[in-house]
């Protein structure tokens, strides 16, 4: 049996990706928490795009969060595809905080806000579906 | 590529059957739409689309952590059975 791992490892699949997947990260729950959060407060205050002023506090709050969960992920060994998913999760939220710092609130678009607020929920929770299925 | 052209080809996407890329496609082209009409600013529709682009790189990284976890399933189910003869 142990001959046909190796031939396995060897022939029918890269190596390295073999290495890659037998020692990927585990399932990590304050990860999962924290991707969960996003997707739940980004579903939340879509809803709240109407009131500008609330969607400006909004938007500070949940770039605050996508934040933490960039520097969570990053300094967790062999997540390539983690960190950069999370960069990529940040800029977004990042972008709705910029709107709303360089512009008075009530000049930003609802519509803007929602799509905006709909991008992050639909990220998270491609990120969460993957993230929760981690090895335990 | 005209206007026209491309909200062609993404209503063309729009009807194929990978649920997740036929209604990124839709999507978009509604945001084209509603900018169309006056509801978005170009500056706010350059956002919205860069954010397209953030989003499909997230699927792409999180499809290779998919794999990447069904091949460690299998790995350990093969270590298991390996194990166990």
């Amino acid at each position: 049996m142990k001959q046909l791992l190796a031939i396995l490892a060897t022939l029918t699949l890269n190596g390295c990706a073999v290495w890659d997947a037998y020692m990927m990260t585990g399932y990590d729950s304050n990860e999962y928490r924290i991707i969960t959060e996003i997707r739940t407060d980004a579903y939340n205050y879509k809803q709240q795009c109407a009131n500008r002023l609330m969607s400006e506090s909004n938007a500070i709050l949940i770039s605050d969060k996508t934040q933490l969960f960039e520097f969570y992920s990053e300094q967790i060994p062999r997540n390539d595809n983690g960190v950069r998913a999370s960069k990529n999760l940040n800029a977004i939220a990042q972008g709705l905080k910029t709107q709303y710092q360089n512009n008075p609130a009530v000049s930003v678009s609802p519509l803007f806000c929602k799509l905006k607020f709909a991008s992050i929920e639909n990220s998270a929770a491609v990120i969460q579906h993957v993230v929760g299925r981690r090895p335990r | 590529m005209t206007l026209d052209e491309i909200q062609q080809q993404l209503a063309d996407m729009a009807t194929v059957n990978d649920p997740t890329f036929s209604q990124f496609a839709h999507d978009i082209n509604m945001i084209v739409e509603q900018a169309k009409v006056g509801q978005l600013s170009n500056a706010d529709v350059k956002e919205i689309l860069e954010d397209a682009q953030r989003q499909l790189a997230i699927l792409e990284d999180m499809s290779q952590l998919a794999f990447k976890e069904t091949l460690n399933t299998c790995i350990n189910g093969l270590i298991t059975i390996a194990c166990a003869v």
